[in-house]
């Protein structure tokens, strides 16, 4: 495939993934598939008044949202959708997707310090607890696919998964990556950050226009993002019969999607005390475990 | 592709997000200006209109968990060089990590044993 077919090919699945993955999520709130409704969302914002509360942070006001949707997009581009066609194919891709994920923690803990409300800060402050909660398990899983396949690249850890795909490999590496990618993206058993019962909207409380669009359009990309990352790094990425490899990404990828909000539709808000303790003592020991089992299998 | 490319069209990337963002700003400047009503920028909080700023000393009762975090964080830099050679090196790999972790797991179960995972 020529380069400038398959920058095309990928620029089509990233907006018709976050058009579909909005689509989810306003299914998973109201329960009626809408297909007007993510445009009309994105219409609402745009038209909405700016209002910037008193005694504002005015950098961290405006750079807040530039963060959040810039390190999303980057990460994006280093995921691969098809055999030989990725934006960017980095020999540090596995460690780029933690490392560029963090910052989304400190975009939100910026959105909160820089409307100088109370609710946005213990939001913000939410946001970085819920980091150390979840940043240990994602690490290790991450280790344990590159394990296997020796090599950080991306394409490679697809690759390594031709005869049995991750997720029956280490499934409790699979299943420790999918909550946190569910604390990641602050879907809704982990959207501490921006609770609506408690906080009335936590960091996104006070802001409107178009921060507020970038901060949701940057939270539906994410949620694309970390589906494609789990697609990637447990599904067997593009693999699969008879269709293109593009089609059973964008496939599968929607799939995770949908799942996604299937568990924030059924389970109910963790307390934030909670989900530190758990994913301490339970959820490093189990990723530890993870890594000590891959290790014994790789060598027998 | 050159490395060096990569990490330009990353440049690019983030330089062109940027951009649009901003574009996206001067777009909703130029919709026009809107009424100045009293109280319209006071941030949530319930219906009162407390004077005071949001930027206090805050109580993270998770900095145990915080110290605990930092601790891991600097094995994992190591993991990554030690699982791409992993396969390699073969059961020493195996025993040097499974003795480093080991290490920092008893750090875990010390922190567990003296109350450090709970709400402080």
């Amino acid at each position: 495939m020529t380069p400038f077919l398959s920058g095309f090919m990928i620029t089509l699945l990233f907006v018709g993934g976050v058009y579909f993955v909005a689509v989810l999520e306003r299914c998973s709130m109201t329960g009626n598939v809408s297909w007007s409704g993510p445009a009309r969302s994105f219409l609402l914002l745009f038209a909405q008044e700016e209002i910037k509360t008193r005694k504002h942070d005015k950098v961290f006001f405006e750079t807040a949202p530039i963060l959040f949707i810039g390190v999303i997009l980057l990460t994006i581009s280093i995921l691969p959708f098809s055999r030989g066609s990725v934006v960017i194919d980095l020999g540090t891709g596995a460690l780029f997707i933690n490392a560029a994920l963090v910052y989304i923690m400190v975009a939100l803990l910026m959105a909160g310090w820089a409307v100088n409300g109370v609710y946005a800060m213990v939001g913000g402050w939410r946001a970085l607890a819920q980091l150390i909660a979840y940043s240990m398990p994602v690490v290790m899983a991450l280790t344990a696919t590159v394990m296997r396949a020796e090599s950080m690249f991306l394409t490679d850890i697809v690759e390594s998964q031709q005869s049995l795909w991750n997720i029956l490999y280490q499934p409790v590496g699979f299943i420790l990556f999918y909550i946190s990618a569910l604390a990641i993206a602050f879907l809704p058993p982990f959207d501490l950050p921006v609770a609506e019962g408690e906080l009335a909207g936590g960091v996104w409380a006070d802001l409107t226009g178009a921060r507020k669009l970038l901060f949701r359009l940057g939270r539906l990309a994410l949620v694309l993002t970390l589906s494609v990352a789990v697609v990637v790094l447990y599904l067997g990425g593009w693999m699969g019969p008879w269709l293109p490899g593009f089609v059973w990404t964008f496939l599968k990828t929607l799939l995770v999607a949908a799942s996604f909000f299937a568990v924030g539709h059924f389970i109910p808000r963790i307390r934030h005390d909670h989900l530190l303790e758990y994913n301490w003592k339970y959820g490093v020991p189990l990723a530890l475990y993870n890594i000590f089992q891959v290790g014994v299998v790789l060598l027998l | 592709m050159a490395p060096l490319t990569q990490y330009l069209l990353l440049l690019g990337m983030g330089i062109t997000t940027a951009g649009l963002v901003w574009m996206l700003y001067l777009i909703k400047q130029s919709l026009g200006q809107t009424l100045d009503e009293p109280g319209k920028d006071i941030p949530a909080e319930s219906g009162n209109l407390a004077p005071k700023p949001a930027w206090l000393r805050y109580h993270v009762h998770y900095y145990g968990y915080a110290l605990l975090f930092l601790a891991f964080d600097m094995e994992m830099a190591y993991m990554y060089p030690w699982a791409v050679v992993y396969r390699e090196v073969g059961i020493l790999a195996l025993l040097d990590m499974g003795v480093f972790l080991m290490i920092l797991f008893l750090g875990l179960i010390y922190t567990w044993t003296q109350l450090g995972l709970k709400r402080q």
